[in-house]
This record gives C-alpha cells, sequence and structure tokens, in this order.
C-alpha cells in the first residue's frame, strides 16, 4: 500500500512533465505553429514571432493568453497572427487592461460593467475615446516619478495603443484594399517608371508628372512604415552582418529603390497576408514553406534558435516545476503526520524531479542569452529558487525528515510566483544595459549576493518550519528540534558567506568602474543589511543571547531584511539600481512584512503555549 | 578602578557587538530611506557621516501629516564605527587565546576592522571631479562635483594667468580676505550657497542690490537665495556679492556667480597698473598632463534605444615624462594614470562631448586586503566547522 501510494505520486510527477512536452493545440485552420516560429529582431534580440507575441499580449493585457468574444481561450501567437495578417478582425479582440477607475470614467465605462470584462477591451472599444486619450497624455505630469496612479495609468494605456498600432503595421501597411503582394508589383514598377523622372525633375528637364507622382507615393508609404513598424523581419542578405543588419518592411522596401525588386522575403511576408486575409490555407502552407526555405538558407546556424525558444514557451519549466513544488511540499507535510519514511523519500524524489526541471528552464535561458543565470528582478528569484532548492537537498540527504523538501517545496513554489508576477514588465530575456553588459561581474557579484538571499531565506523557511510544528503540533520531537536548529545554523553561516562576498565583490566591480568602493546606493546598502543581520544572529547564538526559539524568530526577521534588500530598495527609485520600480508590490511587500512580524510574534510565545516539549528550552 | 574595568567589561562584550550591529542595521534603514528626500549625498553626510542623524517621519506617507512630528534619533556612522572597532579590537585581548580554532575569527575581525578605517579614510580623502573634453578638443583641467571657488585672476603677464581662489566654504565663514598676492582686499557683502539670478525690470518688485559695478549692473542682476541641495544630479550654483578695497578706496561692489559663465564677457577692472579678472566658478584642478578626446561612440542594440556601450578614445599627453599614447576608457574599463581613476560617466546629447569622471582615493587598495582577509577568514572558520559536522555525523 505505502509503496504503491508512493509510486502513484511519482508517475504523477512525471506525467505532469510529459504534459508539457505536448505539441500546443491551436483552433485556427491555419498552421499556426509555422508562423510561431518565424524568426524577429524585437528589443535587440533575435526571437521567435511566439516570443514577441506573448510579450506584447503581456504588456497589453497582463496575460499570455486572450479570450473571444464567444469565451474561447486562444494563445498569444494567435491574436499576433490575427493583428500583423489582419488587423481589422483584431481591432474587436478585448485585450487592453484597464483598471485605474479614473481612467475608465474617461473613457464612459462603469466599474461594475468593466468588472464583468474583466477590465479588458478591444481597440473598437476605445477608438471613439482616442483623442481624448492622447490629450490626457499630454498633460500628465512630466516627472515621472511624481506622477499619480492616474496618469501612469493614462501613460500606460497610451504607450500600449502606440504598441498595438506598431505591431499591426509590422508585416505589412493594413491601410490600402488591394492585394500585398498586388501592391509590390505595382510599386516595383513605379520605382522602375518614377525613379527616372524624378532625377528628370531635378535637371529641370521635362518628366511625366504621373509617373513620378506614384513614385513619389510609395516612397512616403513606405518611409512612413519604416518608422511604424516594430519588428525587424527581413534578415540581412549577409548573414556576416548579422542583429544590425535585420530590417523592418518598411525599411526592406525602400531598398526596392536601389536594388529595383522586393526582398523574396519581404515577397513572401506580402503573399502570406493575402493567402491569410481570403482564407486560403493551401496557399499559405506553400507560402510558408518557402519563406522558411529561404529564411533558412539566409539565417543559416541562427535558425534554430528560435524553435528552441519556441519550445521553451510551450514547454512552460517554471510553470511545470512550480506545480510539482506544491506536490513536493505537501507530500513532505503528511510525512510528520504518517508513514514518515515512505512518503519523505517520495517527496525527496519529488524534489530531484521539480529541481530538475526548472534547471532545464535555467540553463535554456542562459543558452538563449548566451548569459550568466541573474541578468534582472524576475531570473534573480527564479535563482532565489534554484539555490534554496539545492540547499535544501543536501539538508534532506543528510537529515531525511522531510524538512528539507518541505522548505525547498515552499520557497521553490514562492520565488516562481514572485518570478511569475515580475515576468509583467515584458521579454524577461532582454538586453543588458552597457553598465551590466559584463559577463564577468554578473557571473561573480550578481550570483554570489543571489546566494546569499537564497540562504537566508531558507534560514527563515526552516525557522518558520521549526515555529509553526513546534507551536501547533506535537510533532516536533527532540531530534527533529535540534536537526532543524543544526540547519538554520548552518545555514546562517553559509549566508553571511555568501552575502559577504557578494557584497564585496560588488564593492571591487563598483570600484573597477567608477573608482568608488562603496557609494552608499540603496541597493548596496541593502545587501550590506543582510550581511549585518546574519553577523548579529550569529552573534547572538555565540554569545549566548538568544535561545533555539529566539534565533528561530532572528531567522525569520532575516527574510524581512532580504526582502528589502531584494525589493524594497529598488522602489525607492534611488540610485544606480533602480531598475524595477513596482507599484503593487509595495502592497504585497507589506503584507509579507506583516505575515512574517505575525509568526515572530507567535514564536515569542511563552514555552507553555508550544504544544511540542521538545521545543521548551 | 572599578570604573575603568567594568567599562572594560561593557566595551568587550558580545552585548555591546550584537547592539552595534543592531544599530548600524537601524542606520542604514533609515539612511537608505531618507535618500529619496535628501538624495544619497545628503543622506552620507546626514547619516553616515555624523555622530547622531535624525529622521523625519515622511509627510508623504500614510498618516504624514499627524506623525511628521516624529524625530527619530539614530546613533551616526561616525558614532558607530569607532566603538565597533574598539569593540572588536578588545574583545581579542579579553576572550580569545591564540589558537588554529580561532584564527579564521580574529582574520575576519581585523579585516572589518580594517574595512571600516578604509570607510573612514575614504570619507576625508577621496575627491571626486569631472572632466568635460570635446571630440577633437583636449582639456587639462578637472572641475569638481561639488566645490566652487572664488577666483581673482591676474591678466597682467600675458604669458601666465596668476590665480588666487578662495574657496566658497571660507566666503560663508569670514567677512573680508587679504591675500599678499593681490593689492586689494575683498570684503564678503552676502554670500549665497545655492541661489538663481533673476533680471530687474523697469518698475519691478525686486530689492536692488549692493553692486555697483560689472555684469550685475550692466544686466540689472539680482541673487537670490535658494535651499540648499544634496539631491542626486543637482547642484547647488553660488553667487557672492564682494566689494574690493584697493589702497586708493573702493574698486566696487561686485556680483559674481557660477551663473555668470564663460560665454558672457569676463568681470575685468585695473588696481596698481594690473589687469585683474573676477569670477565665481567650478572648482578647478589643474592636471599636469592634458587629455585630448579623439572620439566618442555611443552604440545601442540594434532596433531599439537600449545603450550597449559608451567610450571615449582618449590621448594622453604628460609633457614632464614625454609620454603620448592612446587610451580606451569604456563601461566597466576605467583608466588609471597618475593616482586618478577616469571612468566614462556622461556625454553630450548630440555624442560630440564625453564626460570622464575622475576619482582620486590613495586609500583604495585597504578595501582588496581587508576583504580578502574576511572572506578567507569566514571560509576557514566556515570550513572548519562543516568538517568537524560531517566527521560527526559518520561517526
Amino acid at each position: 500500500m505505502k509503496k504503491n501510494v508512493s509510486v502513484v505520486l511519482i508517475i504523477l510527477g512525471v506525467l505532469i512533465v510529459f504534459g508539457g512536452l505536448r505539441p500546443a493545440k491551436y483552433k485556427s485552420e491555419f498552421n499556426v505553429k509555422e508562423f510561431a516560429t518565424l524568426p524577429t529582431l524585437e528589443g535587440g534580440r533575435l526571437k521567435p514571432l511566439d516570443s514577441a507575441a506573448r510579450n506584447s499580449l503581456l504588456l497589453l493585457s497582463r496575460k499570455q493568453t486572450y479570450r473571444t468574444a464567444e469565451g474561447n481561450k486562444k494563445s498569444a501567437i494567435e491574436w499576433f497572427m490575427e493583428l500583423t495578417l489582419n488587423p481589422r478582425e483584431a481591432d474587436s479582440r478585448s485585450v487592453f487592461y484597464i483598471s485605474n477607475p479614473e481612467v475608465l470614467g474617461l473613457i464612459g465605462v462603469e466599474m461594475k460593467e468593466a468588472k464583468e470584462g474583466h477590465f479588458l477591451f478591444s481597440f473598437d472599444d476605445l477608438r471613439p475615446q482616442l483623442n481624448e486619450i492622447q490629450r490626457q497624455g499630454q498633460l500628465v505630469n512630466e516627472e515621472a516619478q511624481l506622477r499619480t496612479a492616474y496618469e501612469r495609468s493614462i501613460i500606460n494605456l497610451l504607450n500600449g495603443l502606440n504598441a498595438y498600432y506598431r505591431l499591426a503595421h509590422s508585416i505589412h501597411s493594413p491601410d490600402l484594399t488591394s492585394k500585398v503582394e498586388h501592391e509590390f508589383h505595382v510599386y516595383q514598377t513605379a520605382v522602375e517608371e518614377g525613379g527616372g523622372e524624378l532625377e528628370k525633375q531635378q535637371a529641370g528637364q521635362e518628366h511625366d508628372k504621373a509617373a513620378l507622382d506614384r513614385y513619389l507615393f510609395f516612397v512616403s508609404r513606405y518611409r512612413d512604415l519604416s518608422e511604424t513598424a516594430s519588428l525587424k523581419i527581413i534578415p540581412p542578405l549577409d548573414p556576416e552582418e548579422g542583429p544590425p543588419g535585420w530590417e523592418n518592411v518598411g525599411e526592406s522596401l525602400l531598398r526596392v529603390i536601389k536594388s529595383g525588386h522586393p526582398d523574396p522575403i519581404a515577397l513572401d511576408y506580402a503573399r502570406l497576408v493575402d493567402a491569410y486575409q481570403s482564407g486560403d490555407t493551401g496557399t499559405f502552407d506553400t507560402v510558408m514553406s518557402s519563406l522558411k526555405t529561404d529564411l533558412k538558407k539566409r539565417q543559416g546556424d541562427h535558425y534554430s534558435y528560435g524553435k528552441f525558444e519556441y519550445f521553451l514557451s510551450q514547454f512552460e519549466p517554471f510553470y511545470l516545476s512550480s506545480i510539482l513544488y506544491v506536490i513536493v511540499f505537501l507530500v513532505a507535510a503528511i510525512s510528520w503526520l504518517c508513514w514518515p519514511r515512505t512518503l519523505s523519500q517520495t517527496a525527496y524524489r519529488l524534489l530531484w524531479l521539480a529541481f530538475s526541471v526548472q534547471t532545464f528552464g535555467l540553463l535554456a535561458r542562459m543558452l538563449i542569452q548566451g548569459r550568466p543565470p541573474v541578468t534582472n528582478l524576475y531570473s534573480s528569484a527564479v535563482f532565489v529558487g534554484i539555490v534554496a532548492v539545492l540547499l535544501s537537498l543536501f539538508l534532506e540527504r543528510i537529515y531525511k525528515n522531510g524538512i528539507g523538501s518541505a522548505v525547498a517545496g515552499l520557497i521553490g513554489f514562492s520565488t516562481l510566483i514572485i518570478a511569475h508576477n515580475l515576468s509583467r514588465s515584458g521579454d524577461t530575456m532582454e538586453m543588458m544595459r552597457a553598465v551590466l553588459d559584463s559577463n564577468f561581474w554578473l557571473a561573480t557579484h550578481v550570483i554570489t549576493v543571489t546566494m546569499g538571499y537564497s540562504a537566508t531565506y531558507l534560514a527563515g523557511a526552516l525557522a518558520i518550519i521549526y515555529i509553526v510544528r513546534g507551536l501547533f503540533t506535537k510533532g516536533l520531537d527532540k531530534t527533529t528540534a535540534r536537526g532543524l536548529e543544526g540547519m538554520v545554523y548552518g545555514i546562517i553561516c553559509f549566508a553571511l558567506l555568501f552575502s559577504f562576498v557578494g557584497t564585496v565583490l560588488g564593492g571591487i566591480w563598483a570600484d573597477q568602474s567608477w573608482g568608488r568602493f562603496w557609494g552608499w546606493d540603496p541597493k548596496e546598502n541593502g545587501a550590506l543589511m543582510i550581511v549585518l543581520w546574519n553577523a548579529l544572529v550569529l552573534h547572538c547564538r555565540w554569545g549566548k543571547l538568544a535561545g533555539p526559539r529566539g534565533i528561530m524568530c532572528l531567522a525569520i526577521f532575516g527574510n524581512i531584511i532580504t526582502s528589502w534588500s531584494w525589493f524594497g530598495t529598488n522602489m525607492l527609485g534611488v540610485g544606480l539600481h533602480a531598475y524595477g520600480f513596482m507599484d503593487s508590490a509595495t502592497f504585497w511587500l507589506l503584507i509579507f512584512v506583516v505575515s512574517q512580524m505575525a509568526l515572530i510574534g507567535a514564536g515569542l510565545l511563552p514555552a507553555r503555549y508550544w504544544r511540542s516539549p521538545a521545543t521548551a528550552r | 578602578m572599578k570604573v575603568i574595568r567594568s567599562l572594560l567589561k561593557i566595551l568587550t562584550s558580545v552585548q555591546l557587538t550584537v547592539a552595534l550591529l543592531a544599530l548600524s542595521l537601524a542606520l542604514i534603514f533609515f539612511g537608505t530611506l531618507d535618500q529619496v528626500y535628501i538624495g544619497i549625498r545628503g543622506a552620507q553626510k546626514e547619516y553616515f557621516e555624523s555622530f547622531l542623524a535624525f529622521w523625519q517621519y515622511p509627510q508623504q506617507w500614510w498618516l504624514g501629516r499627524s506623525l511628521s512630528w516624529l524625530h527619530l534619533p539614530v546613533p551616526g556612522g561616525y558614532l558607530i564605527g569607532p566603538l565597533l572597532i574598539v569593540n572588536l579590537t578588545l574583545a581579542h585581548f579579553r576572550y580569545f587565546r591564540p589558537s588554529w580554532k580561532k584564527a579564521g575569527i580574529a582574520m575576519i575581525h581585523a579585516g572589518v576592522v580594517l574595512l571600516l578605517i578604509s570607510q573612514l579614510m575614504t570619507n576625508i580623502l577621496q575627491e571626486e571631479s569631472a572632466l568635460w573634453i570635446e571630440e577633437g578638443g583636449s582639456a587639462n583641467y578637472m572641475e569638481s562635483y561639488y566645490q566652487n571657488e572664488l577666483v581673482i585672476i591676474d591678466k597682467s603677464n600675458p604669458a601666465h594667468d596668476g590665480v588666487v581662489s578662495i574657496p566658497t566654504k571660507l566666503l560663508e565663514r569670514q567677512q573680508s580676505f587679504q591675500h599678499p598676492k593681490l593689492p586689494f582686499r575683498i570684503r564678503v557683502e552676502s554670500y549665497f550657497p545655492n541661489s538663481a539670478l533673476l533680471q530687474q525690470t523697469e518698475g519691478g518688485a525686486l530689492p536692488s542690490s549692493a553692486t555697483n559695478k560689472g555684469l550685475a549692473v550692466e544686466m540689472k542682476l539680482v541673487p537670490e537665495e535658494r535651499p540648499e541641495t544634496t539631491k542626486q544630479n543637482e547642484k547647488n550654483a553660488p553667487s557672492a556679492i564682494v566689494e574690493l578695497i584697493g589702497t586708493d578706496g573702493s574698486l566696487g561692489v561686485w556680483l559674481a556667480s557660477v551663473w555668470l559663465g564663460d560665454e558672457l564677457p569676463a568681470q575685468t577692472f585695473q588696481d596698481s597698473g594690473r589687469i585683474f579678472e573676477i569670477a565665481l566658478r567650478v572648482k578647478r584642478e589643474y592636471l599636469p598632463f592634458s587629455v585630448e578626446l579623439i572620439d566618442f561612440t555611443h552604440d545601442r542594440y540594434p532596433g531599439t534605444e537600449i545603450p550597449k556601450n559608451f567610450s571615449s578614445k582618449v590621448t594622453l599627453k604628460n609633457p614632464d615624462t614625454g609620454e603620448d599614447r592612446q587610451a580606451l576608457i569604456y563601461m566597466n574599463h576605467p583608466l588609471r594614470y597618475a593616482g586618478l581613476t577616469f571612468f566614462q560617466a556622461s556625454f553630450t546629447p548630440d555624442d560630440k562631448a564625453s564626460m570622464l569622471q575622475v576619482v582620486r582615493n590613495p586609500g583604495w587598495l585597504i578595501p582588496y586586503i581587508s576583504c580578502t582577509l574576511v572572506s578567507i577568514g569566514l571560509l576557514f572558520q566556515f570550513g572548519y566547522h562543516l568538517i568537524r559536522f560531517s566527521r560527526g555525523r559518520k561517526s
């Protein structure tokens, strides 16, 4: 019986992972998958259209999926396909997230009505208000830091509308009724006939005014398009040119003036638009395969990167591992009530599975980015989780009492939830700004500091388990209590070492880059606070100023200090590290602080209230 | 004797260590919070480089109106730092007997003491200035970030200017100056550490100032006091009204201000047959070498405005040593030369001029030494524990 339960749980875990490997199912009659893996250069980085679609939809609607008017759930790429190939259709999709009551008032929507639509609006909904939204955008405070919630919301909406408009113009310019391929051919003829006329006109000779006008019409049309289109979808003829050589469709069309004919890839895209608009799936597939052949020829080795990233987005390793972490936590917690040996071992095995899946995701991101694991707040959350889980795996291997697994499940899941919420700001693999563009320091300073965060959280989480189990259950026996005390002590030593070395490496980076070792920047101060706090806890223990329960309370306070350092300092909007100013995060940070204070308060209750007698020292 | 012994007991106690650690946490926390309102430089002065700081509950916060009377006293860096040094040093004499087991701890504490001393040295000795160079141009002086000076320049010798510089800090305190190189006396009528210049209009409501010579009279300028700032990206713009008194009486009451820059004609006058110029400007320090900017580049990631790199290609020319070489200064790669560190800090929007920040910090090596000490100490100590722990479990 015990054995069977264990096997079933592990099979369940493996099935969850395999679930992620299923190919995506799209409801469109067109071949969405082929479209999703087309390459583009956006935000300075080559990526599949699928990633561009996810990031764009995330920025607009805070989600990577959307619902049609009939209530069908669809993926970002399906919306994106509509928006870029047939914008008129896409305008009726509710993808703009507006929740600020004042902005809702501005566009004349009642709160109740907005709530029913999940605060999502379509471009068609907003169309009558565009002028007013624009006017309000001009009235906001110029200093971004002093803007009110309403003003920030208006600016967000305007940025969203702008991004939407630019995306809609990314593959073709949608405001002519003719077929796009036909338009390109007319343009080619106009260049042949009108280009010479321009020279004649400039030389003051007699010229064909109609031909010249036609030529000038197209040139100005594509110049506008080259400034509007936000995706660069045409790779350079010479692959050696690399990312700087990529062009958007407008830029590529302007080159016809010199080359005399449209780029074959631009023509393929035009045919794709025509096939999509006329609902001709057969032609769509033919054009798609010729487009892919052309792209492969031109891009060479880089071609497969997009496919890998597409696979990663479909697989969603972090999502899968977050589910597994929940299971691990539950199984480990139940092991304290019954079948301790079997269940803690099952939890330990499942933990390895979750850890492997998350590590795979992390390595895949590193491969795509060509960077060390931590490059922004998002990836720091993922990394904090991974390190804590790895440390817990060691703890579990030594102590074999389910505590390591439970704590790993807790931290692994929470950090992935944090990461998920941080991913709302767009591409999580963005390019590194000039100062940060140093793999050496990213790999040393950033990694060690983040490991310091991770270990401090781990100590805090172990302390929480100690207090909750000791205070509310009778299950915390003497061996387990001593074990927990040892774990917390060892992990705090580890945390002190890593946070100190990390902080120092930050100082050395600063000295190498700015000629000063320490600048009292908020983030630096935050890191120093973690060092000081861990030192304080250790001195309390060595000096016997606090007993085991006191040390546990101090370790929980370490959670607050670490969160302040990790997020709080960014919310100040001061200094070199002010890269992630967040509104709603302030609220959650306060909630977290209150919850930790409550746990500390519980930990300070006199021994007679504790149900486990082993903790009565 | 008894008093000394009990004092010594307190000073060497681990209780004091813990208290000091807790206080330094509070200091850093409140010092960081206040950076929003007084900037990093302000917080540095008020909190980390002071004995006692007062943190005021911000008015902008929740219930700020009714709580902003709250002034929380926080012990400053100059109080905590020395106490920590004393505590750590003395504790070693009280508790620790030399042994391998404790070698790590001794190293950690020695490193921490050294780190605290180096930070104090940095506070006192570090100077930061800016070096602006245009493409194709060269510069041989740097301008201080925050310090200004009142200068009297003797222009009589066409080959060489004689510069007498008075730091503006002195203008705040002293009423009158007599410099041996100058044939006249300087009397400070008024001094504004931060100011704006306003132009008086016909029948305007501005109060008239005491000036009777120079640009202030020609352009009808009146200085107005502004609150001093310590915020990032903000600078004070001092102005002063001074009277120059020669042997034969007053040479006029002049306005000198950083607002009166190089684009305006210099304020000159004659005395004892020599020509002088008076100005208040950002404090300059002349270098014994020159830096020429060959090219400044600002790369962005393709298709974005995200900066990828900033770099300045410069030629360093030192007539004393005959050096004439090129150097590339870019992100994370400063140039270290003659005890100074030059790093890429800013540029003009048209990418035609570059600013190098120049730092002089004679103590720069100490943190490296102390941090190595602490890191080795930590590794040794925890490694020792870990090995003992795993041996214990095996047996």
